[in-house]
């Protein structure tokens, strides 16, 4: 743990250069999130009837900026990674080194931060400019808040890559399978759609279901659709998660990796 | 007689690699159903965003439910086509520039255009263009005037023309490889783009029409087969969206061949 501790900000400034090395590459990866951009401009039409859910064109505008800013910031590609490295056998090398191969994929992850950041600014400033009462809850509380609840959203879904990741050790390539957990977080996370204006079966379904706990809650935050006083039971619903995927997907890895038989194992 | 005589042997080498496509498809049967329910589950998911984006709304920018699902459905007939018999070509080829093996293509004596083009395909996708054709089905029987046969014939004609954009738009992307080489994932950014055509092209303002412009002929080509099937589409609408479809193939026709000239091939 400690190693681990010593390690990391190597680690962050090998994953930084490798994010230099290959920006235009990254870049056009980032990109390709931009089905929220889509749905800005269906809602906003929408808007024109009245407020979804509560949100005028503003709010409209307000509550996706904040979901292209959560789905960047808790993003991660571990899924598509470590499908690769176990099918090949590339996980062997990772194995041998003293140093957990998820804590290097972290390291990886949030690496790219920085260039998510880049890239998502020309992205979100033309929407200001054409929205310019767009809102979104900047003061300290609010901020310290969204802060938890990012970082336990990227939490979440860094714990929920690993699950299906470590399926590969048995399926020798779980991707599929993630495209169907992928297809439905997309329609009940509040990624596409803000889950207030979906109809009321989907409401209770996306309320119970973990999707929200990457997309939705800290975006609700960010958007300043949430008070202080219930921000500390949204963060619990997140920490309930995160703590639920991390044993599930834990457990699944330490199996996994026992059985593993890719080249040198 | 001298264009007869080029078209036949290319039609034989596409029809002979789809042959060997379908039975290697079959050959798995248990694998092909299964793998043709979860691809109906998958085209009947695509209803739900529009649901629930009409949820509490009688019309959006002039569009019902029902009629926007006509936009959806066409999508997800174009969308089949794409990942069937576009996707794994132009994928492969970029494969073959970097490797150099785009020279076995180059050396026989057909179009290279259309032997890379069409030569791979994956019969499993096509069950998704089935599921699309459902949706469409479903949602014009429940339109207030059941499209007659006219309606029916210029809305097929009219998604053949999207298809033929979609396939232009394509082969543009995937031409800028001979001189990238690593584009892969520049089709991966057209795919999520292409989102947007989901969507009935009047939902979107004129400012989004700029920032989606890859996307706004494609938005024509699903749009304009809807409105063809609503009954209320105009001839010159009909009439231009077949213009940019000409256009469109003309371009990515001159920008390969151009593009063509780029090739470093792997033994000269």
């Amino acid at each position: 743990m400690l190693r681990a501790l010593r390690a990391y900000p190597a680690l962050l400034r090998i994953g930084f250069a490798a994010v230099v090395a290959y920006r235009a590459e990254l870049v056009v990866w980032i990109l390709t999130a931009s089905m929220p951009l889509i749905m800005l401009g269906v809602f906003d039409r929408v808007a024109d009837a009245g407020p979804v859910a509560g949100l005028d064109h503003a709010g409209v505008a307000g509550y996706f900026v904040a979901v292209l800013i959560v789905r960047q910031l808790a993003s991660t590609w571990l899924v598509w990674e470590l499908n690769q490295q176990i099918r090949t056998g590339a996980l062997s090398a990772a194995l041998l080194r003293p140093l957990h191969p998820l804590v290097w994929h972290s390291a990886e992850t949030l690496a790219t931060v920085p260039l998510r950041v880049v890239v998502l600014a020309p992205l979100l400033l033309p929407i200001w400019l054409w929205r310019p009462e767009l809102q979104l809850a900047l003061d300290p509380a609010s901020l310290l808040v969204f802060t938890a609840s990012v970082v336990l959203a990227w939490g979440v879904n860094f714990a929920v890559h690993t699950a299906f990741a470590s399926l590969a050790f048995w399926l020798g390539q779980s991707m599929g399978l993630f495209q169907v957990w992928f297809g439905v977080w997309v329609l009940f996370s509040g990624y596409a759609i803000p889950l207030g204006a979906m109809p009321e079966w989907a409401q209770l379904f996306a309320e119970w279901a973990p999707f929200r706990a990457i997309i939705g809650i800290p975006a609700d935050v960010l958007s300043g659709r949430v008070t202080l006083a219930h921000a500390p039971q949204l963060l619990a619903v997140q920490a309930l998660w995160l703590c639920a995927f991390a044993a599930l997907g834990g457990a699944l890895w330490r199996r996994g990796v026992r059985r593993y038989e890719g080249q040198g194992a | 007689m001298s264009d007869a005589r080029r078209v036949r042997p290319i039609l034989r080498a596409l029809g002979a690699s789809w042959r060997a496509a379908w039975m290697t498809a079959l050959a798995y049967r248990a694998n092909f159903l299964a793998d043709a329910v979860v691809t109906l589950f998958a085209a009947g998911a695509t209803v739900l965003p529009v649901l629930f984006v009409f949820h509490g709304q009688e019309t959006i920018a002039g569009w019902t439910a029902s009629e926007a699902l006509l936009v959806t459905g066409a999508f997800v007939v174009l969308q089949g086509l794409v990942e069937a018999a576009v996707e794994p070509n132009l994928r492969g080829l970029v494969d073959d520039i970097r490797f150099g093996t785009l020279d076995y293509v180059l050396l026989r004596p057909v179009d290279p255009q259309l032997l890379v083009s069409f030569r791979r395909l994956v019969p499993q996708r096509l069950v998704y263009s089935v599921g699309g054709f459902v949706i469409l089905g479903v949602a014009a029987s429940r339109l207030p005037e059941p499209p007659g046969l006219w309606a029916i014939s210029a809305a097929l004609t009219l998604l053949g023309v999207g298809a033929a954009v979609m396939y232009a738009l394509w082969l543009l992307v995937v031409s800028t490889a001979f001189w990238f080489v690593r584009v892969d994932n520049l089709s991966y950014l057209l795919t999520s783009a292409m989102d947007a055509a989901r969507w009935p092209i009047d939902v979107f303002r004129p400012v989004f029409r700029v920032l989606f412009s890859v996307v706004v002929p494609l938005g024509l080509m699903t749009t304009t087969p809807a409105l063809a099937l609503r009954g209320v589409l105009e001839p010159t609408s009909a009439l231009s969206g077949l213009g940019v479809a000409v256009v469109f193939c003309a371009v990515s026709r001159a920008v390969w061949v151009r593009a063509l000239r780029h090739y470093s091939s792997a033994s000269s």
